[in-house]
């Protein structure tokens, strides 16, 4: 028996259309009794399929404790005015909402019932803002990021508290700013990434005797005081001398350290009074360090991140010999080589996930990945993997590379995007049953690698883009039976039409390629709902994948080649270049 | 009474006469009638519901006998009103249905 079933159907069916919402709310003006959660689940519902008009709000307003309206940019002065006469809101989110100014603040000042604000990037807020804000006098947690508030609005925050979070990042925040807030000795979370605070500003840090989590990124600072109590410290892009230097006996035992982009006069004197006890989360990446030795001590690490440092082969010994606790480790974009693979190999008995994405590695460092028994998640995208090797001297006696991947037990995310796999050193990857997400994003692949996804049993996500892919191959495709996703953006042959075909063949699948989006605003049109916006919320966003159709390219012959061959031929003809033994594998019945 | 059936009585004071079978589709219902004591709702077999309305305890009945029979195919969708959403939502609610 399903739980909470008639409730579901009831929410579902109150959300359906605005007509059903127009029935019952004529029957009452508030929910005084509806249960939060209930009020809640029905709220969100209907803001996703945007059924909320300002007006509605009343009706919740005895029983809705949290509002979620990030990025909505009609929220104007009407809806804010209905939310000021919510009861018991505890927490509204309004970040990214570019109809919030100044004056729309107004209806929420003296709400006692809020405790968490978040306003970030409303870029109309300045600092009359705060002072409808500074009402609010139960505030805990306060978001004003990228607004355009100045250090004089930042001064009047210190009447503020109760705060125990505040995120002023990308905010001109001054020393003599800093200097007026130190009154609010609740605050455990401080953002001050890109302010005007100097090294002495820092020093007075130490006034906050319960801050946990620190973000000075891209700020003046050098060198940052003792701060007892910090567990998280963000010091990216900083120019960093010295990390806790300074007076006590009790230094923090972080756990968290990030110096994305940091440079060091000189890094052992910089971390020399860090407790590293305790220390599991490391980023590197992009920072200038050219000497690694002093990772030999932080042995908690668990997340490692050097990518796009300077990482070669030579540095990597430090690593090695630090990693055994390691779960995450990221070497994308460095120089290392297979020998690096060589020398972690047996070293990394915990190893979750490895990106390799854009270093040196080519397929001879597979077989040490076999020696890092836990990976769960590889990424080899943009490398030189080709999928097969050449025994010496012959150039014509290929050696399949990928198989050793199935002595990878806990294998489960896999990613040769942007690689030179071709569809013949692809299919022995039929083998890695354990499969769950496999991305591909090559013009090498063609229709016979849709057999080889077939023979995936658990396969979830399935990503295959930019191949030359055939509307006849997409229908002949037997997707494996747990196929949530497949992603086709960028297969240029693949027309509107094979798309519908295989969305109504396997509606349980969500596929996104171009003409998906084409789709969907028809079927709207269709069904005349001008009223409403367009539900694009299926829909994965395209983000900047602009499609081009390539079929330019192409004479008009090999266009009619490309799209009549049927696939099976193609298969046949592949088959006969697989090895023996893999032959076998594939002598399942073809559907 | 007979021993397979239970009487649910509305705020109104309309008695419904329904499977125990089906009323067990309720957790709170079937709570109140597994649960061990001597509660007066089980040695009646009748339970009463103050807060419900007639109308939206005949609904719930009705969902009840669908649920039993239909819940677990997909040949048949439960109706319902856009005017009683809310307040079989909260009858639903209760009921733990």
């Amino acid at each position: 028996m399903e739980e909470g079933g008639l409730v579901r159907r009831c929410i579902e069916a109150a959300a359906e259309s605005a007509k059903s919402v127009e029935k019952w709310r004529r029957q009452r003006r508030t929910l005084e009794r509806l249960p939060t959660q209930l009020a809640d689940a029905l709220f969100r519902l209907l803001h996703h399929r945007r059924l909320l008009y300002p007006s509605l709000l009343e009706i919740f307003q005895y029983c809705l404790e949290e509002v979620d309206f990030h990025g909505e940019n009609c929220i104007d002065a009407e809806w804010m005015a209905y939310l000021g006469g919510f009861r018991y809101l505890r927490a509204l989110n309004l970040a990214g909402c570019r109809g919030i100014n100044n004056s729309v603040l107004w209806s929420i000042t003296g709400m006692v019932s809020l405790k968490d604000l978040d306003i970030s990037r409303c870029s109309k807020i300045t600092d009359a803002g705060i002072e409808h804000i500074l009402s609010i006098s139960n505030l805990e947690r306060l978001c004003i990021s990228e607004t355009r508030v100045t250090s004089k609005g930042i001064i009047r925050l210190s009447s503020l508290v109760n705060l125990r979070s505040l995120d002023l990042g990308g905010l001109p925040v001054t020393d003599q700013a800093i200097d007026s807030l130190k009154v609010l000795v609740q605050l455990e979370y401080l953002d001050l990434w890109g302010s005007e605070i100097t090294n002495e500003g820092s020093l007075l840090f130490t006034r906050f005797p319960r801050l946990a989590h620190l973000n000075i990124a891209w700020t003046e600072v050098n060198c940052l005081p003792n701060l007892p109590s910090l567990i998280h410290l963000n010091m990216s892009n900083c120019s960093i001398h010295s990390i806790f230097q300074g007076h006590g006996p009790v230094k923090p035992s972080l756990s968290e350290l990030l110096v994305h982009g940091a440079t060091f006069a000189d890094v052992d004197q910089a971390f020399s009074y860090l407790n590293i006890d305790h220390l599991s989360v490391l980023d590197l990446s992009s920072s200038a360090i050219s000497d690694f030795n002093f990772l030999v001590r932080m042995r908690s690490l668990e997340r490692l991140d050097l990518s796009s440092s300077l990482m070669t082969d030579y540095l990597i010994t430090p690593v090695a010999s630090t990693a055994f606790k390691l779960r995450d480790l990221n070497l994308s974009n460095t120089k290392i080589t297979t020998q690096s693979m060589c020398i972690l190999a047996g070293k990394v008995p915990n190893l979750e996930k490895l990106s390799l994405s854009e270093s040196m590695i080519d397929d001879t460092s597979l077989q040490y990945l076999t020696l890092m028994p836990s990976l769960r998640t590889i990424d080899l995208s943009k490398t030189g993997i080709q999928g097969c090797t050449y025994a010496e001297g012959d150039r014509l006696a290929k050696i399949w590379s990928l198989p050793v991947l199935q002595n990878l037990d806990s294998l489960e995310i896999l990613n040769l995007e942007g690689t030179r796999v071709r569809d013949d050193s692809l299919h022995p990857l039929g083998l890695l049953k354990g499969l769950k997400h496999l991305y591909l994003k090559s013009d090498f692949l063609s229709d016979v690698s849709f057999h080889t996804m077939s023979s995936l049993p658990d396969l979830r996500v399935l990503g295959f883009q930019g191949a030359v892919l055939t509307n006849n191959g997409l229908l002949s495709f037997r997707p494996p039976e747990r196929l949530q996703v497949l992603d086709l953006r960028g297969c240029w042959l693949l027309s509107k039409d094979g798309i519908s075909s295989f969305c109504g063949a396997f509606p349980q699948i969500k596929v996104k390629h171009e003409s998906v989006q084409m789709l969907h605003l028809d079927q709207s049109q269709k069904l005349g709902s001008s009223k409403l916006k367009p539900d694009l919320t299926q829909c994965e966003p395209l983000g900047g994948h602009h499609f081009t159709d390539e079929r330019i390219k192409y004479s008009r012959e090999e266009l009619m080649e490309l799209t009549s061959s049927p696939p099976s031929d193609v298969l046949a003809g592949s088959l006969s270049l697989l090895p023996v033994a893999l032959k076998k594998a594939d002598d399942r019945p073809e559907a | 009474m007979e021993e397979d059936t239970v009487k649910l009585i509305s705020a109104e004071g309309f008695e419904f006469v329904i499977d125990k079978k089906a009323a067990m589709v309720s957790q709170t219902i079937r709570n109140m009638f597994t649960s061990p004591g001597n509660f007066s709702e089980t040695r009646l077999g009748e339970v009463t519901f103050p807060e419900i309305s007639t109308p939206i305890l005949e609904k719930i009945c009705q969902y009840f006998y669908w649920h039993l029979q239909f819940a677990s195919g997909k040949e048949s969708e439960f109706h319902i009103e856009p005017e009683i959403t809310l307040e079989l939502m909260m009858a639903a609610n209760y009921l733990h249905t």
